[in-house]
């Protein structure tokens, strides 16, 4: 279809604006803001903001990175099995369970994920009624750092499935034929041919986790423990919230977006070669 | 190793694949194994690959009752039609991978990787070993594939229409190579092709399957020469068909009673003023079209209500002519 | 009957022999227990009475809590969530129709790369450009008001109806419009008497996929709306700092069950294609 004639084009012009604008006012001057602001305090320039998150968050960051780091490594660490092992073996009870945090929304999740896994949660009394784990081991899990993480990868693990399930159907049924025929086991099925051939499709998907797990908001706020070490967006909304700082809270944003910032180019340039 | 099956069924739904097969492949030959499009012969070697298990049925390679056994661990390689070369492995590894799973040593098989690669012929190429598959051309993939089944030196081969993706050109030159590649080796190659001219041009035996069922199996010549049905005499060849019988004194005349059938080249165009030779059949006809084919002439006869085709050395002029066959060169069946 | 007997199953699909069919089994039933587990948790809590540490279930179950749905804030906190979600809705597709046509029928010039725009909200971490939009909101009288929750809302979510909306459009071959055009149909009337209603599907589940986005959105609400507007999330989030876990639970039951529906649908109408934003509700 040719391009349309200059009056035309003024004119879809025109009906994007409406959509455009909202994203302008929504989005585009609120990131500039925030960025303008971070570097602004008493109304003057300053790297003030970034040497108070220096001070008091550095260490969130690392908290941060390494929640979200142990988000990906469980949710692909499952995933993955999990997909080459249903592309393999078909079982469509599986696919379907596995389907349902899809639709649990974020702050559902949370706040099951706090009720399931606080220390007199479900979990625990549940393991308590087996017999099967010492109340110490259910403490640990409570009280310890690994309950963020699980709840993120319970979450993710179903949009990481359908998209490893649709790049590894993707892979033609003649490679794991030849492989088969070679000798090639469940396993090795998964790890030498589905893996490497889907390999773009992981790699994106992995970026889509991490980007999420880093800014994550709603999960730890519905699980936090108040004391401890806090994931970045908690920082940011009591500093924000409670102390009405939004200088230091945009920097703290600033350094989130430099966190996502490589994994969104890379969202972007992935969804653009599609 | 010879290869046998034995009332071998497949039904997907309403439609039967395999029909109560029964074959035997012998040891170190090539059988060919041909027919048209939903005859049966992928599904019957992918049953002998182990990919598809039967309704009913059993296999048996050699002396083992193989019906129930993985892929992997019967003694069949496979060559797949699309070749099915791994794409993020190079040639050596490709071939490496299933030395590598029977835990083969590592200097053996760099060895064997090479001693394959010869065997195709592909050694010659610089650097083979480490290009990806979509650097080589259709014919050199081909190679590799076949490489990747007799490197792990299986008792039986199976060829699933190894040379439908190439070129006209590259097929008979490769097709040749195949055979001799199996007449150095030995092996048993089950080979599938919808090609009844590449099957019959490289096979010790040809095995024509029609709607799940084997129509006939014999040597390329026998079944070329004395075909037992109308499929079978149709299929093979370049043949014509007319709903005709044949008179005491070989005049074909039309019916639908019967079938003759006879091939393009064993057609004599003689002059209609002419009797025709005795032990012969013979039809009147008019020449209404000559085709240039390279190696010679096909003439287009007009006989009746139908057109047969006529090969001949030279060009024929239009006009009447009487088309002469000798006797043996006709397959008469009943119509039912 | 023939002398080999069994059916022999088939190799590819089924798993093969005693163990794998156990393999099997533990796998869902350890999915089972994983999934719903935390879900179950949700119940419990909802129906639970008194509760004591270390029974495994409630010593006293009731509906006590769920009906709560009926009175006060639960209610208007949902019907204030479906009102502004329903808005938001109307107003994603009517200001992504345009762009959605114009890019897909590459129209609009640059269409691709405006495309692109509306997938940066879901690239970036949300909580930092919707709390500077708060401050914003504040400056225009925004905040705390219906207008700006359903602006926030609309951030995030037009990039479902305007990717959902060009992928339909894309698929309504051109020619179709083309004979219209060709026997003296205008543009416009084209549009909506053609283009349009075979669109329709698509709009479904443009709204479908916009509603859900709007009734769970949590973070931009929390800024811009509270503590005048406030939705279910919200709501739910409020009763579960005040230590009211079973309200919160039944809240969080009942925001579920537009998922859950659109599940349902989801395994025989919608296609996989749209199932992939949803990881990013």
């Amino acid at each position: 279809m040719s391009a349309a004639r200059p009056v035309e084009q003024v004119l879809w012009w025109l009906a994007a604006i409406p959509a455009t604008m909202v994203i302008i006012v929504g989005f585009g001057l609120p990131l500039v803001q925030s960025l303008v602001a971070s570097f602004t305090r008493d109304g003057v320039l300053t790297l003030a903001n970034y040497e108070l998150v220096y001070r008091l968050y550095r260490q969130d960051v690392v908290y941060t990175v390494m929640v979200a780091a142990a988000g990906l490594v469980l949710t692909f660490g499952i995933g993955i099995p999990l997909s080459g092992y249903l592309r393999l073996r078909h079982s469509q009870t599986a696919e379907f369970l596995l389907k349902v945090p899809l639709f649990v929304p974020f702050v559902v999740v949370g706040h099951a994920m706090r009720i399931f896994l606080a220390p007199r949660g479900t979990l625990p009394s549940l393991l308590h009624a087996l017999g099967l784990v010492s109340p110490d081991t259910t403490l640990a899990i409570s009280e310890g750092w690994i309950g963020l993480p699980i709840a993120l990868a319970w979450k993710h693990l179903a949009l990481v499935v359908l998209l490893l399930m649709g790049a590894f159907r993707g892979v033609g049924e003649e490679y794991l034929e030849a492989a088969r025929g070679f000798g090639a086991g469940t396993f090795r099925q998964i790890w030498a041919v589905l893996v490497p051939m889907a390999a773009p499709s992981i790699g994106l998907a992995a970026v889509l986790s991490l980007t999420s797990m880093l800014a994550s908001f709603s999960i730890p706020l519905m699980m936090t423990k108040g004391s401890g070490p806090q994931m970045l967006m908690i920082d940011l909304y009591h500093r924000y919230g409670l102390h009405g700082d939004f200088g230091t809270a945009s920097a703290i944003g600033v350094v989130s977006y430099l966190l996502a910032a490589g994994a969104a180019y890379y969202y972007l340039k992935g969804v653009m070669r599609q | 190793m010879h290869v046998r099956v034995e009332d071998l069924t497949k039904r997907y739904g309403q439609v039967t694949a395999l029909d109560g097969v029964s074959q035997t492949f012998p040891s170190g030959a090539l059988t060919a194994v041909v027919g048209p499009s939903g005859c049966g012969k992928t599904t019957l070697l992918r049953c002998l690959a182990g990919f598809v298990a039967p309704d009913r049925g059993r296999l048996w390679m050699g002396d083992r009752d193989v019906t129930h056994t993985q892929p992997q661990s019967r003694d069949a390689a496979m060559v797949f039609q699309s070749y099915a070369l791994w794409p993020h492995m190079t040639v050596f590894e490709n071939l490496a991978f299933a030395l590598r799973l029977r835990k083969v040593s590592r200097g053996d098989v760099g060895r064997r990787v090479r001693e394959a690669l010869d065997l195709v012929e592909l050694d010659r190429v610089p650097g083979i070993e480490d290009r990806r598959p979509r650097q080589l051309s259709g014919g050199q993939q081909q190679r590799v594939a076949l490489a990747r089944a007799i490197v792990v030196r299986p008792q039986v081969l199976l060829l699933d229409e190894p040379l439908s993706n190439l070129d006209a050109k590259i097929r008979h030159r490769v097709r040749v190579e195949i055979r001799a590649l199996q007449r150095r080796t030995g092996i048993t190659a089950i080979y599938v092709t919808h090609d009844q001219e590449e099957a019959m041009s490289i096979a010790d035996m040809v095995v024509v399957m029609e709607g799940g069922r084997v129509a006939q199996a014999g040597r390329p010549e026998e079944v070329y020469a004395r075909p037992k049905s109308p499929f079978v005499a149709e299929f093979l060849g370049s043949t014509n068909v007319l709903a005709a019988v044949m008179d005491p004194d070989g005049r074909i005349l039309p019916s639908a009673a019967g079938s003759l059938i006879f091939r393009a080249e064993d057609i004599q165009l003689a002059s209609p003023r002419e009797p025709a030779p005795a032990g012969s059949a013979w039809v009147d006809g008019e020449i209404v079209d000559v085709l240039f084919l390279g190696a010679g002439y096909r003439a287009y006869v007009r006989v009746g209500e139908e057109v047969i085709m006529a090969d001949n050395r030279t060009p024929m002029p239009r006009g009447a002519v009487r088309a002469v066959i000798r006797l043996e060169k006709v397959f008469a069946f009943g119509r039912d | 009957m023939n002398a080999t007997g069994l059916r022999a199953p088939n190799l590819r699909d089924r798993p093969r022999g005693l163990l794998a069919l156990a393999l099997r089994a533990a796998l869902v039933a350890v999915l089972l227990g994983a999934i719903v587990g935390p879900l179950a948790g949700l119940v419990l809590w909802s129906v639970a009475e008194r509760w004591h540490w270390p029974a495994l279930l409630p010593q006293q179950v009731g509906l006590k809590y769920w009906a709560r749905i009926t009175q006060g804030d639960l209610l208007a906190a949902l019907t204030r969530g479906v009102a502004i979600a329903s808005v938001t809705t109307v107003a994603a597709l009517v200001t992504a129709i345009p762009v959605s046509y114009g890019a897909a029928r590459a129209r609009l010039p640059l269409g691709p790369v405006l495309l692109m725009l509306f997938l940066l909200p879901q690239a970036f971490p949300q909580l930092p450009v919707f709390a500077s939009a708060a401050v914003l909101f504040y400056r225009w009288n925004l905040a705390g008001t219906y207008a700006g929750v359903v602006l926030i809302h609309l951030v995030g979510g037009l990039v479902y109806a305007v990717w959902t909306m060009t992928a339909v459009f894309r698929a309504i071959g051109e020619d179709i419009e083309e004979a219209a055009i060709n026997l003296g149909a205008s543009v416009t009337r084209t549009f909506f008497r053609i283009s349009l209603p075979l669109a329709l599907p698509g709009v479904v589940a443009s709204s479908i996929l916009v509603f859900i986005y709007s009734l769970d959105e949590f973070t931009g609400t929390l800024l811009v709306g509270a503590p005048y507007v406030t939705t279910l999330p919200v709501y739910m989030y409020t009763a579960s700092l005040g230590y009211e876990l079973q309200i919160a639970s039944v809240t969080a039951l009942v925001l579920m069950v537009p998922g859950v529906l659109l599940l349902v649908l989801m395994e025989r109408f919608l296609r996989a294609e749209y199932l992939a934003f949803f990881g990013r509700l």
